[in-house]
């Protein structure tokens, strides 16, 4: 079982946040139907009942399950997202890619695989660069930006 | 100078290509280099965007059959031919058919056709020969698995024939250090506030890249399988280290494949990757200082 928190993200002014979110916590498109690349999809919902203060989301914690196919394998995972008051207050990955090179293989190319890594504060770290994706332009954002607004009309 | 205050003391930033550029120098850089910085950039641009009607490689997406081919037409049409065979043609410089068919196209509909392979005969269609490129038939040329590391190796060399010294680009995920060494965390995919680790760089590139920005519709983000047309699954974020950033941006992008390790070995470039559930991976003997 694998857990990352995520930071808080407000779900009902973000259709496509959500989303974005969710590939951050690793694998939406195994957990999206419609995606092309899942063959098989179930979700899931449990949790309060009692939604409270009107929110475009019930609070709970909601699950999907998914499998996809990789070129020598099916792969199959887990997603749980804890929303409290349209907020993604948890997120958790259960069962990992499990497809695996050959023994051979790692030991040759692969230094080694640690467990979920949770990192450092940038800001404690003596360091005068980072290096992530690349920040997107401002076609894009300004685009995706549209689409939030057109969702939220 | 402050302790830490160690590196170059000049900073220009400026935004070209959709994204942010710094360039760090001892001295200014002066107005005739940061004007042939520039013309760098924008002659790239016009070869090389598919976001530009008027490119290259958008005329030949509209059935050019042949343009005067850029200078950097051989080099980077090699590194393809490495990278694909590779990764078993999981990478392919006619990806931009299926980036646009996915929606992240010139337009930024992102409306998504859903899933189609790339042209696997890319390399009977795509070719560099006297003096001109040549596309038949016409297809979308996308280089975004190398050409921003490729530019950033230029954009050096432009800078290096103006001054000396330390000298840091970086072109906001793809970066190269000549000097002094810099010290580089690497962003944590999942909270961009977190490193899962620290580089120390010094006269080699970093090239970095990951799924988390450029997201769109239903989990779709810009690193797609050339075979399949899905984003990738299994890898979250890449860094490669290389002695200059053209091959440091093709191993972040193999690094998303099987392959990706294995040709890392065969150039000799040390590099990081973290799985989609959040584990690390490393290259043998690698100098990355990972919080694990």
């Amino acid at each position: 079982m694998i857990r990352t928190t995520a930071r808080p993200l407000r779900v009902g002014a973000a259709v496509v946040g959500i989303a974005g979110t969710l590939t951050l916590a690793g694998c939406a498109s195994a957990t999206t139907s419609g995606s092309g690349t899942s063959d098989e999809n179930a979700a899931s919902t449990s949790g309060s009942s009692d939604a409270s203060g009107g929110g475009a989301y019930k609070d709970g914690t909601y699950t999907a399950e998914g499998s996809y196919q990789t070129p020598e394998s099916v792969e199959t995972i887990s997603v749980t997202v804890t929303l409290k008051d349209d907020v993604v207050t948890d997120v958790s990955i259960n069962g990992s890619p499990t497809r695996a090179e050959s023994q051979q293989y790692q030991a040759q190319f692969v230094g080694g695989i640690s467990d979920a890594v949770v990192g450092k504060n940038i800001d404690t770290l003596s360091v005068s660069r980072v290096a992530g994706s690349s920040l997107t332009s401002g076609g894009f954002n300004k685009a995706i930006d549209e689409i939030k607004s057109e969702a939220a009309a | 100078m402050a302790p830490g205050a160690d590196r170059a003391d000049d900073m220009w930033s400026f935004e070209a290509i959709g994204t942010r550029w710094q360039i760090e120098t001892d001295e200014p850089l002066p107005t005739e280099a940061q004007r042939e910085v520039r013309a760098v950039i924008d002659r790239f641009d016009a070869e090389w965007s598919r976001f530009r009607p008027d490119s290259l490689v958008s005329r030949l997406a509209r059935g050019a059959g042949s343009v005067p081919a850029p200078a950097d037409a051989g080099t980077l049409l090699a590194v393809y031919t490495d990278l694909s065979a590779a990764t078993s043609g999981a990478v392919n410089p006619l990806i931009g058919d299926v980036l646009e068919r996915r929606g992240y196209d010139s337009a930024y509909s992102f409306v998504d056709h859903g899933p189609v392979a790339a042209a696997k005969n890319w390399q009977e269609r795509v070719r560099a020969t006297d003096g001109r490129l040549v596309l038949d038939p016409p297809a979308t040329i996308d280089v975004g698995a190398i050409g921003k590391g490729l530019l950033v190796d230029l954009v050096l060399a432009c800078v290096r024939r103006h001054v000396g010294g330390d000298i840091v680009v970086d072109a906001s995920g793809d970066l190269v250090a000549r000097g002094t060494a810099v010290r580089v965390a690497l962003e944590h995919p999942y909270d961009t506030t977190r490193a899962v680790g620290v580089i120390e760089l010094q006269d080699a590139a970093l090239c970095a890249s990951a799924v988390n920005r450029r997201v769109w519709g239903d989990g779709l983000h810009h690193v797609l399988d050339a075979r399949t047309g899905a984003p990738v699954q299994r890898f979250a974020a890449t860094w490669a280290v290389a002695s200059d950033a053209l091959h440091a941006d093709a191993i972040a992008t193999a690094l998303f494949f099987d392959g990706g390790p294995e040709l890392a070995h065969v150039w000799g470039a040390d590099w990081v990757r973290m799985t989609t559930d959040g584990r690390l991976q490393w290259a043998p003997g690698s100098k990355a200082e990972l919080f694990t």
